[in-house]
């Protein structure tokens, strides 16, 4: 299953195949077992689906641009995972870096112990080791795994590496009718600090990928006139937020963050923060070859698009037009909005401190930065308004782990139908969600920008 | 030509497009090259018109810097051998900069000075592109080589064709900015056309006081020619204690007041320069 380098759009598709047939075992010795129950019950050990071996390797970009970058099983994104909802699951995980890692099942529902971090009391990944993960996956639809590991100044770890995969959670529901699926898989590439807009350090990348591949350096994506493509698209960028346009065609949004949408809208632009993951059906109605890329030149340039072929169809991929970069969740949301009342609501107000123009802001949560931050505990059963305001000049994807939400306003609109695990809270702005607690432990809630987390962006939960 | 404590570029911009390497390198052969063919010659700067020290960061592709540096020099000399005084002049001068790529720009300068008895007059032009070490290459310090001429009148400055080759380094460590701009200047027409490349190196230090004030101090120099230092008394020497305001990404502040201590030098100096950044074509 490693391999040294690159691995083409059918190869991560025919990988994903591999995975759901659950073949790949890992024979060596087990350094640290978890072994967990939908409900945090510990169960016997099953043999793994699957292995993910953490590992260095030179990943081609494209043929001008190698890059040497950690992955899973030698590959970028790591092997697709598809999994049945509720089906139990167990990932023997291997880390052949020589510092400890961690991986977290970004959207799933699952007990602290197999969550993968740190903070919440996962267990780390030793250097060299070894662990097996099991979990029942849940919920259904669009979700991955990822490092959760701190990377701070070191721009080659955490989310500026290779680690990330897709995975998808089959329900019993089938998300909609289409002739094909294909994912679309974003990340930035070799990472640099350079001054912002509002005086401190931001991260910034020289170059950008689909599936691990510069725009022009993949395999088209093959389709037919008249096709419905189901795109799973995933943001894995540790920093940036990424806006995709396919021209000619609109996009039926059928699910953020893997939860379906109370109004399908059909939309020319998505906008993805960092961790944020958009399944939309395309109807395939103009012919001709075009890209699937980032609607702003520039990001284009550096690699961030691929390309979609009609069949019977040559020439020089059309590319997207500039547009007026706008977004709202609220599109997606139900026509008229419901009214919840909350039981518990629990204020969260993010600021940061500034640390030199040479430094990163220090980010802080109730005027606190992660250890120091103290929250009220969850009770079980009650929904709680999580208030996120914004007061800082950034945008921020915050991230709530093990669970998710459901946004009831945004900038003082109200809003129903949208359920999240990530969601962008643009600076200055407030938006108001509700939490329904519904799965004991801790649970952690964070900016998914690596460096804003890294940097304090970071509470954690308890249960009452 | 100037240090941006702030970028000002807008955040939806990638800096990450594509560079042609072997392009920049070859820009900075070439002005290596320039620097060479240089030698044996003196110049002299432009003079208290622009007092700034460089930054490595340029102007953002498609996008404009305008500054006006407004100098007033309170205790200067008098008029001597046809050339005007510097004391109690105003220097006021526009600089337009426009950002070609995310490692090149150009400067130009319109010179004016103002005196008693004289009313506003025009002093003079110069002409600037800038190459730097594109930020993507990610190497530890920033880097840049900006080339300068043009010509100011007889009246204001006795060497009126001049060239300047800056090299300029920086480097930001928290809260703390250094920067130091070793500029090499030769005089193409003009009474030091035959004293060789002259030696006048800048340097900065700062500190961020808090988000939007900057102070620290800078050092401007003329030492002469590079193969004939000038003795100290005859070399010019400058310190200002300044302050950058960093009240917004669009806007650059920076002012100070000067102190000349050696004899071939302005005594007293108050300097100010306000820069406004513009952008064009950004959408969103």
């Amino acid at each position: 299953m490693p391999r040294e380098s690159g691995t083409s759009r059918r190869a991560f598709l025919r990988d994903g195949a591999l995975m759901a047939g659950a073949l790949v075992l890992g024979q060596s010795k087990v350094w640290t077992q978890v072994f967990h129950g939908p409900f945090g019950e510990a169960v016997k050990r099953i043999d793994p689906d699957c292995t993910l071996t953490i590992a260095e390797i030179e990943w081609e970009l494209s043929p001008k641009k190698k890059i040497r970058t950690s992955t899973y099983n030698g590959q970028v994104p790591g092997p697709l995972l598809r999994v049945t909802e509720g089906k139990p699951v167990a990932i023997d995980i291997a880390n052949k870096l020589d510092h400890p890692e961690i991986v977290h099942w970004h959207g799933q529902w699952i007990p602290v112990a197999a969550d993968g971090s740190m903070e919440e009391g996962s267990p780390m990944l030793p250097a060299e080791g070894r662990s097996l993960v099991q979990f029942v996956p849940k919920p259904a639809g669009l979700h991955w795994y990822h490092t959760h590991a701190m990377a701070h100044r070191d721009l080659k770890r955490g989310l500026y590496s290779g680690q990330f995969g897709v995975l998808l959670v089959e329900g019993r529901e089938n998300p909609g009718a289409y002739d094909q699926e294909q994912f679309i898989v974003l990340h930035d590439w070799e990472p640099y600090y350079v001054a912002s807009g509002d005086g401190s350090l931001m991260v910034n990348y020289v170059c950008g990928s689909v599936n691990g591949k510069m725009l022009g350096h993949d395999e088209p994506i093959k389709v037919r006139e008249s096709e419905r493509v189901l795109f799973h698209i995933l943001n894995a960028s540790a920093t940036e937020p990424h806006w995709l346009t396919l021209p000619g065609h609109r996009f039926q949004v059928l699910a953020l963050d893997g939860a379906p949408v109370a109004t399908q809208a059909r939309v020319e632009l998505l906008r993805l923060g960092p961790a944020e993951r958009i399944t939309a059906l395309v109807e395939m109605n103009a012919p001709g070859v075009w890209v699937l890329g980032e609607t702003r030149r520039d990001y284009r340039d550096a690699g961030m698009g691929t390309v979609i072929e009609y069949a019977g169809r040559t020439g020089k991929p059309e590319e997207p037009r500039d547009f007026k970069l706008a977004w709202d969740y609220k599109t997606f949301g139900d026509t008229t909005p419901k009214n919840f009342t909350p039981d518990v609501t629990i204020p969260l107000v993010f600021t940061s401190k500034f640390k030199g123009h040479g430094a990163l802001d220090q980010w802080m949560i109730n005027s606190k930065s992660y250890p120091d931050v103290s929250l009220p505990a969850l009770r079980q059963g009650l929904r709680h308004r999580l208030i996120f305001e914004n007061r800082s000049t950034d945008d921020h994807p915050v991230h709530l782990h093990r669970h998710n939400f459901e946004l009831v306003s945004i900038r003082g609109t109200p809003v129903s139908g949208v359920r999240k695990d990530v969601v962008i809270v643009e600076a200055g702005a407030t938006v108001e969600a509700d939490l329904v607690a519904n799965n004991p432990g801790n649970t952690l809630f964070h900016c998914h920008q690596q460096d804003h987390m890294d940097s304090g962006f970071m509470a954690l939960f308890k249960y009452a | 030509m100037r240090r941006q404590l702030v970028k000002g570029i807008d955040l939806n911009r990638a800096v990450h497009s594509p560079i042609r390497g072997a392009q920049l390198k070859s820009v900075f052969t070439f002005l290596a090259g320039t620097l060479v063919l240089c030698a044996g010659e003196q110049m002299r700067a432009q003079g208290n018109y622009e007092i700034q020290v460089y930054g490595a960061d340029t102007v953002a592709p498609r996008s404009t810097m305008l500054e006006l540096h407004s100098n007033f020099t309170a205790e200067g000399h008098p008029a001597l051998d046809g050339v005007a005084a510097t004391n109690h002049a105003e220097h006021e001068t526009v600089e337009i900069t426009q950002g070609i790529n995310d490692w090149s720009e150009v400067g130009f300068y319109i010179f004016t000075s103002e005196q008693s008895g004289l009313g506003m007059q025009w002093v003079g032009d110069h002409i600037r592109p800038r190459v730097r070490v594109p930020e993507k290459w990610r190497w530890p310090v920033g880097v840049s080589l900006s080339m300068e001429f043009g010509y100011q009148r007889a009246k204001f400055s006795p060497d009126t064709w001049t060239w300047e080759i800056r090299p300029i380094v920086d480097k930001t460590v928290g809260r703390w900015y250094f920067a130091v701009n070793p500029a090499l200047e030769r005089t193409w027409h003009g009474p030091d056309v035959n004293q060789g490349i002259g030696l006048a190196p800048a340097a900065k230090i700062s500190y961020d006081f808090t988000k939007k004030i900057t102070g620290g101090f800078e050092y401007y120099a003329d030492y002469g020619s590079i193969t004939s230092i000038s003795s100290l008394r005859n070399q010019q020497q400058q310190l200002f204690p300044a302050i950058d305001l960093n009240v917004s990404p669009d806007w650059e502040i920076n002012f100070g007041a000067g102190i000349g201590p050696t004899a071939a030098t302005d005594h007293w100096i108050v300097k100010a320069i306000v820069g406004r950044h513009f952008n064009w074509g950004h959408k969103g």
